[in-house]
């Protein structure tokens, strides 16, 4: 049995990430009934700007990381005050393709802007070390496990307690009704909008020094949280949290092992088939209970 | 689930009709088209020299992929964020075959085709119960996976017998042309006939008993059951067909000149695909026509004149959200459009009284 515990401390920490990422695209989902794909490549292009910032010592440190959450923030409040009301009464797989535009959009720019030299970002917590259960854990680890559980923890109240939050709900029971009851469907949608594109900014953050800056590979890392949004039904905040880090966890434990490791980046597409085979069962037995 | 995932949005608009229309010109409309096929298989080579017609050669191949995807989306309502990547399968199928047996050319691509189909239906099983949305994030999952899957088996290799392995596997792989189709022209000519076999099979199916299936469920998924079609099957074959189309696809492009190396497949193509699909238009087998230059033809030019490829990206990007706000039916619909009422402003123009004649638009 080869020592795993240094594979499951960096598990922990992606699954974090993949987790937040994923509560993100499930809340706004629920609210604008726009699933982003563009997710990765929003966080990606936070951090490409960070590292300019860091790069051209134009602005102090902390500045340049809190434009990266303010990017992820306001790119996507400004796609969706652009798109989301054109888009607002088609079908959810448009609406999806429609952030497939721009996804491309950012990635081209990054390629012609950022493209041609290596890049990488070291958040101070990176290098803070600590001993926990024998195991050294760097601070940001410990952040993408916190804030992932921070994330989801806060969200789930705010839909439930707050007046916005429940306009949300409202909004992804049936839009049209919530719109009557005088909710400014709007402004609800844009608070989605912007929380979502927050939650991004500060993933793309974390991922950039978990797993390195790489735009291809950042844009794509919407793969693992999509996987872990998709086990949640599109639904759950709590069994995409739970998802998401059985994901990380899975996916970096498989390195330990040399006859699998290669293979461990199929994770989310396993995992996500599973859950599907497994909804389709279910939904099968239910079907026939209904109507036996 | 009450609709699955069309185009057109929710106010019905002109170009969400099934094109089949087949009014007093089609014997004229065939004669052109017939020409067109003529000056493209004995013309074109002529006037081109190697660098293009390569560029040309595999604008066509390409056409068969763009073909599976338009009628994947424009006549299914569904949405596969694989098809580039089951081109690099069927292209390894094909290469895998050659080196474990000795079918001939014709066999060997038909054959990549179907396996690829099978493989294509086989990843979209799990979601076909499920919405639309689904089976397009199974799909983007499969291409992030078919991507790990060719790296560890460091695609496209070179062992012998059909999971045969070297260690010195080459970076790139090219299948033997067939006989009668060695040369560069030649086997330009052999892809056009081949792209020409499969435009057939696809007109074929849309105006039969497939494409009445589909056009009905693309309407309304109850309505569909209500009328008696299996919509298992169809969308599971349109799935299937539209990987079919990507496998011989990929069989052609083994043989094209270059080979095949795993960094023709990186996973963005995949969204680069579906934009020039959408952006040449998915109602009109023209449009995949469109799709395959946009793709192969332009970055070319661009190449050529010195403009980075990257902003064909953007502008690709830009392209799909164009689309799907206000052209649903893409270059293909838009242009001839366009142009006739181009045409029609230049004649008011000339004699102002013709304006009467002039629909409304």
């Amino acid at each position: 049995m080869p020592d795993l515990k240094p594979f499951l401390v960096l598990g922990f920490a992606l699954g974090g990430v993949f987790a937040m990422s994923g509560v993100g695209l499930v809340v706004l989902y629920r609210a604008t009934g726009v699933l982003n794909l563009a997710y990765g490549a929003i966080g990606a292009t936070g951090a490409l700007i960070t590292w300019s910032l860091l790069d051209s010592d134009w602005a102090p440190d902390w500045l340049a990381y809190l434009a990266c959450i303010a990017f992820g923030g306001l790119a996507t409040l400004l796609y969706g005050v652009l798109f989301g009301p054109p888009f607002a009464a088609r079908d959810p797989l448009v609406k999806a393709t429609a952030t497939l535009g721009l996804l491309l959009i950012l990635l081209g720019t990054m390629q012609w802007v950022w493209g041609r030299d290596p890049h990488g970002i070291t958040l101070p917590t990176t290098r803070w070390n600590y001993e926990l259960f024998d195991a050294r854990v760097s601070g940001t680890q410990i952040i993408g496990v916190v804030f992932a559980i921070a994330v989801t923890v806060g969200t789930a109240a705010f839909l439930r307690v707050t007046k916005v939050g429940t306009a949300m709900r409202a909004l992804a029971n049936d839009r049209e009704i919530t719109a009557t009851l005088g909710v400014p469907v709007r402004r609800v949608e844009a608070a989605a909008w912007l929380g979502s594109g927050i939650v991004c900014g500060g993933a793309g953050l974390l991922l950039s020094n978990l797993v390195g800056l790489d735009i291809v590979g950042l844009t794509f890392l919407v793969i693992p949280a999509l996987a872990a949004a998709l086990i949640g039904q599109l639904r759950s905040l709590w069994v995409t949290l739970a998802a998401g880090f059985l994901i990380g966890i899975v996916q970096s434990g498989l390195t330990a092992f040399s006859e699998v490791a290669e293979y461990r980046t199929l994770t989310p597409f396993v995992l996500a088939i599973l859950a599907l085979l497994w909804f389709a069962i279910r939904r099968e037995q239910s079907l026939v209970r209904s109507s036996g | 689930m009450t609709a699955v995932g069309t185009l057109e949005g929710g106010e019905t608009d002109s170009t969400g009709e099934v094109r089949t229309r087949r009014s007093g010109r089609g014997p004229v409309r065939l004669v052109v088209l017939a020409g067109l096929v003529a000056f493209v298989v004995f013309g074109l080579p002529t006037l081109l020299d190697r660098y293009w017609l390569q560029i040309v050669t595999s604008a066509v191949i390409y056409s068969i992929v763009t073909l599976g995807l338009g009628l994947l989306i424009g006549r299914a309502g569904m949405v596969s964020l694989c098809q580039f990547l089951l081109l690099a399968i069927g292209a390894w199928v094909a290469l895998r075959l050659e080196y474990a047996t000795s079918l001939p050319f014709p066999v060997l691509i038909v054959v990549a085709g179907v396996v690829t189909g099978l493989i294509g239906a086989l990843i979209g099983l799990p979601a076909l119960r499920l919405s639309g949305l689904y089976l397009a994030l199974i799909t983007l999952m499969a291409a992030g996976a078919i991507t790990v899957v060719l790296r560890i088996a460091q695609f496209p290799n070179g062992g012998g017998g059909f999971f045969g392995n070297s260690a010195a596997g080459g970076a790139s792989s090219r299948l033997p042309r067939p006989a009668i189709a060695a040369g560069d022209t030649a086997y330009f000519r052999y892809c056009v006939v081949v792209a020409g076999l499969m435009f057939v099979l696809a007109v074929w199916q849309v105006r039969g008993k497939s494409g009445r299936a589909w056009a009905a469920l693309r309407q309304s998924q109850a309505t569909a059951v209500a009328a008696g079609v299996n919509t298992m099957l169809y969308r599971l074959w349109a799935f299937a067909l539209a990987s079919f189309m990507a496998g011989v696809a990929g069989g052609l492009l083994a043989a094209d000149s270059g080979g095949v190396n795993i960094n023709q497949f990186p996973v963005q193509n995949s969204i680069l695909l579906l934009a020039v699909v959408l952006m040449g238009g998915v109602y009109s087998l023209w449009g995949a026509v469109v799709a395959a230059l946009l793709l192969r033809l332009l970055p070319a030019l661009l190449d050529n004149w010195g403009v980075s490829t990257e902003l064909l990206t953007i502008l690709f990007g830009i392209g799909i959200l164009q689309v799907l706000l206000t052209a649903p039916g893409g270059l293909a619909d838009q242009v001839p459009k366009d142009l006739a009422n181009l045409g029609r402003r230049l004649r008011n123009l000339v004699s102002p009284k013709a304006k009467r004649a002039a629909p409304p638009t």
